[in-house]
């Protein structure tokens, strides 16, 4: 099945959902004052702005914060229009109202290639998908964190929020003043008329409320006072003295000193139940240990058991010396080993035969290789394979409920609301009306937070606990073992190169579990449908890539394997910018060219890659001789909208060191449109190169007969403080709406650090992690 | 039984407290001082560093009775909002933070390393911060302890105190402002092609 006749039934699908579909007026994200609660002194001036009495702005954030810096980002789209010093943005929970849905990153999930809409012209088919898809998410209403589209979704609507509030501020002060609006200078947060008129936002809020905001016009570019600076995010004093509320840091203190603890043990094979607890009683006798709850399997999670307990400690404790007969799940025990191997055989037999979802194709690849043979050329063929990984953010999995007079509360670390709520909601009984929910701060996401498993397992605990609130909290061990771990993937590449060395066609499958189908069916089980779309969330990173060669064959063979997968950090393109651009490196090794100057000669179509690969290459000193023992590599790679080119300068250690791999530098490129905040790009750049290169150099899940053989950070490496390179961000000037920063830095981490080892040992990897 | 915690005889009300319980539990769940955090139980991560005598230890693994009577020192006590210490202040400076679950206990590991070390060269930080961190902060962790411990600019003291209290942060004097500025050096992008090193701390003389 090509990839243009799946858009076109689902778009003939959709258009049966299309009748009766009203259109939403064009402002319809803005919202009514109603939707957002006050407390005495506040004024909602829409669905996102509230004023303080002080003249404080409250914004409703509707993205978690789990180091991204979205707290920051967003307020200052808010505190930039609204001309506010940022630190008197705050954010405050925003509601269930659809509204705060994230629509951007459910476009994102098209799967359309770079050139349906290249220089915004779009094919008939993109931009059909794209309105359905915009339509459709905009009905929904998701809030979701993921997909690094935080910003790209927030640019119009909450600058719109904030200019609609600023107009209706200065229409109340020409108003109070009697002078005409365009005398009213906002500033520093402050409302002024030159004759000496001045007021705060709290003194104007009430009479800006009921003001009709007139014509409405967003800053431009050249007034922005605090977009494009790296102004100080408003979350790093809390985090730098103790005082940050992550989810098991929430203490309810209604009533007090009610508060108790839950520890998790689920069944270590994958899917697997508890079939007998053989000693329930007397583990219920130990001092501090209260109950014991069953947990049936939801949202994906695999069953198990809770005991609840007055601390966390006697919770564990307790939970640990149960003895538990488990069964195995009725469709039998995964082996990483058997399903890697399975993966490799399915990959080349779809290349064998063309099969696999084509999620790109043009010219004709099986032609073209004929007709390169025929005239000198060659064929190259390499097999890439990477496994499963954790996401080990260092927050293990917890959920606080409390369960009151059919009300759920539940404060929840979670990068999706909404179906954290619902699924409260379904395994409480009650309607979601009756669930409050509050968004924590986030010891880490990286999407594992993007599962809602948690939540059911804190609701059974909370239904047991006469309305006492009650923390649910896993273990490490319990965090490694029930993950939805990054799919393992291979890719079986095949390039034919002319006579001078440039690729004249590619042929590419590659196979790897499905990830979005299965996780809309267990997270948000309403949109789920039977139609099995393809899973560009396994598939991206290979075929929307931007090198021009003319016979293109990219598919995709999509699997089920039965171990949970979701999305890691940057998802496809966490292991296909490994697969393309080490190859893309061994392809200019068989050319005997230079790795930047090959890559730039496919680039003929594309010059924003063009630019983000030269000033990577030139702020590393591309060209010049490294010093001795050291090696430069490359990579490129688009991934959320944005481009990323990262040079690693690696040494292996010499004795008395151990020979193994040691980064010395990094020096990255990224073109991300315009930038909100250039310190945070360069946060995230740093936090990628160290996730990146733990992946490549540690990161392996192995199961066997079900049960993940990685407990811990003993056997779960991560890279150290010691092991860190400096990190340089360099960032391409645009006028672009913004796109993604918080994953675009992984993808080119492992095939540049694969490529410098290349270039130092002569010797080519394949296979993640980079084994030594 | 009574601890010792941030320089308060803190009593445990005794129905909830073993003396095989760790020490972070009893912060955390009992005190609510949860500025500790848990990450791994192993004593592998470093989130739950806290400073026992003026020594960086892993709370995870401490049992109660092994600290009774001691002074314990958390995240909580290392400064105030008036008056932080000088890390927190460097913490800032350089915005270390990104998710911050591990910022906790990176601050009590380069307090402690300070107050031993009050210039640490790179090895020193690289010895003393075994901490784990999933975001990536390593290179601004150490461009932070360099600053701060340019700002606390205090003679060397020897390398163990002969007290077994950490010394109390010394009255912060104004940061001076590195050059160049560091990683918040990014300029806006509209005025060119900007860069942004981190790790490349200032050394100490």
């Amino acid at each position: 099945m090509r990839r243009r006749a799946w858009l076109l039934s689902a778009a003939a699908a959709g258009g049966a959902l299309l009748v009766g579909w009203s259109v939403l007026p064009p402002r319809a994200r803005l919202g009514g004052r109603e939707l957002l609660p006050t407390e005495e002194g506040e004024v909602a001036l829409n669905g996102w702005i509230k004023i303080t009495r002080d003249g404080a702005v409250r914004l409703a954030m509707p993205r978690s914060e789990m180091g991204q810096g979205v707290h920051t980002a967003l307020a200052t789209l808010v505190a930039e229009e609204l001309d506010i010093p940022l630190e008197r943005v705050q954010p405050v929970d925003a509601g269930p109202d659809a509204i705060y849905g994230n629509v951007a990153a459910f476009v994102a999930a098209l799967p359309l290639h770079p050139r349906d809409e290249r220089s915004g012209q779009r094919t008939p088919a993109a931009r059909a998908g794209r309105w359905f898809v915009t339509k459709l998410a905009r009905e929904l209403g998701v809030n979701l964190t993921g997909g690094s589209s935080s910003v790209a979704d927030a640019w119009l609507p909450l600058r719109l929020a904030a200019a609609t509030a600023r107009a209706q501020l200065v229409g109340a002060a020409s108003l109070r003043w009697r002078y005409p609006k365009e005398e009213i200078v906002v500033r520093d947060g402050l409302l002024t008329h030159p004759i000496g008129y001045h007021a705060h936002f709290g003194v104007l809020a009430a009479a800006a409320a009921t003001m009709p905001p007139g014509e409405v016009r967003l800053k431009p570019r050249e007034g922005w006072t605090l977009i494009g600076r790296s102004t100080p995010r408003l979350d790093v004093p809390a985090k730098s003295d103790g005082s940050a509320v992550f989810g098991l840091d929430v203490r309810p203190r209604d009533p007090p000193g009610a508060l108790l603890f839950a520890a998790v043990r689920m069944c270590p094979m994958l899917g697997g139940a508890p079939q007998r607890v053989v000693n329930e009683d007397e583990v219920l006798r130990r001092p501090g240990v209260l109950r014991l709850v069953r947990l049936p399997p939801a949202a994906g999670s695999t069953a198990g058991v809770a005991v609840v307990g007055v601390t966390s400690w006697h919770a564990r404790q307790a939970v640990d010396a149960l003895h538990i007969e488990w069964q195995p799940p009725p469709a039998g025990t995964a082996d990483s080993g058997a399903i890697e191997a399975a993966l490799e055989q399915r990959a080349r037999e779809a290349l064998a035969r063309d099969g696999g979802f084509a999620f790109h194709a043009r010219g004709d690849a099986r032609s073209a290789e004929a007709e390169v043979l025929a005239g000198g050329g060659r064929l190259y063929e390499a097999t890439f394979r990477a496994p499963y990984l954790a996401h080990a953010a260092l927050e293990p999995l917890n959920c606080t409920a409390q369960l009151r007079d059919d009300r759920l509360t539940l404060w929840a670390p979670t990068q999706v609301p909404s179906a954290a709520r619902a699924a409260a909601a379904r395994a409480a009984g009650l309607p979601e009306e009756a669930v409050t929910l509050h968004v924590t701060l986030l010891g880490g996401g990286f999407g594992r937070r993007l599962e809602v498993d948690v939540i059911p397992q804190a609701v059974a605990v909370a239904q047991e606990t006469g309305g006492r609130p009650v923390q649910l909290l896993w273990s490490r061990e319990e965090d490694f073992s029930h993950d939805f771990y990054r799919p393992a993937a291979v890719a079986v590449m095949r390039a034919a190169l002319g006579a001078d060395g440039r690729p004249v066609a590619w042929r590419v499958v590659s196979a790897g579990d499905a990830v979005l189908p299965r996780w809309l069916a267990r997270t948000l089980p309403a949109l789920a449908t039977r139609m099995e779309p393809p899973d560009k969330s396994t598939a991206e990173g290979l075929y929307d890539q931007a090198y021009d060669v003319p016979h293109q064959r990219f598919a995709h063979v999509a699997t089920d394997s039965g171990v949970p997968v979701g999305m890691w950090r940057s998802v496809g393109h966490s292991h296909n910018a490994f697969f393309m651009e080490a190859f893309v490196d061994e392809l200019a090794q068989a050319a005997q060219q230079d790795p930047v100057a090959f890559r730039l000669a496919l680039l003929t179509d594309d010059p924003r890659h063009a630019v983000v690969l030269r000033l990577a290459a030139d702020k590393a000193g591309w060209g010049r001789p490294p010093p001795p023992g050291h090696a430069l590599g490359v990579a490129l790679h688009e991934s959320f909208g944005s481009i990323v080119a990262l040079v690693l300068e690696v040494s292996l250690g010499a004795p008395p060191g151990d020979g193994r791999p040691r980064v010395h530098r990094a020096v990255c490129a990224i073109d991300c449109g315009t930038v909100v905040n250039p310190g945070i790009v360069a946060q995230q750049m740093e936090g990628a190169v160290v996730f990146g290169l733990s992946a490549a150099l540690h990161g392996r899940i192995d199961i066997e007969g079900g049960v993940v053989r990685q407990k811990n950070f003993g056997d779960y490496r991560l890279l150290q403080l010691a092991d860190t390179p400096p990190v340089e961000t360099h960032i391409v000037p645009s006028v672009a709406p913004p796109t993604g920063v918080g994953e675009p830095g992984v993808p080119p981490v492992a095939p540049a650090l694969a490529n410098a080892l290349f270039a130092l040992t002569g010797r080519r990897w394949r296979e993640l992690p980079l084994r030594w | 039984m009574d601890l010792l915690i941030n320089g308060r005889p803190t009593p445990l009300p005794d129905d909830r407290i073993d003396p095989a319980m760790p020490l972070l539990w009893v912060l955390r769940d009992v005190l609510h001082l949860t500025g500790t955090k848990y990450g791994c139980g192993i004593g592998a991560c470093g989130a739950c560093t806290v400073q026992l005598a003026g020594e960086a230890v892993r709370s995870c693994l401490l049992p109660l009775a092994a600290v009774q009577g001691r002074d314990v020192r958390t995240i909580e006590s290392l400064g105030s909002p008036d008056a932080p210490h000088p890390l927190q202040r460097a913490w800032v400076l350089h915005q270390v933070p990104q998710c911050g679950y591990c910022q906790s206990g990176m601050l009590m590991a380069a307090a402690a390393l300070l107050a031993h070390q009050p210039k640490p060269s790179d090895a020193d930080i690289e010895a003393a911060i075994t901490n784990l961190c999933r975001c990536g902060t390593y290179p601004r962790v150490r461009a932070a302890i360099h600053t701060a411990a340019l700002s606390i600019g205090a003679p060397a003291r020897p390398a163990r105190p002969a007290a077994p209290l950490p010394a109390p942060p010394p009255p912060s004097p104004p940061l001076a402002p590195p050059t160049p500025p560091l990683s918040l050096g990014v300029s806006a992008p509209a005025r060119g092609v900007a860069g942004a090193r981190a790790g490349s701390a200032p050394r100490p003389e």
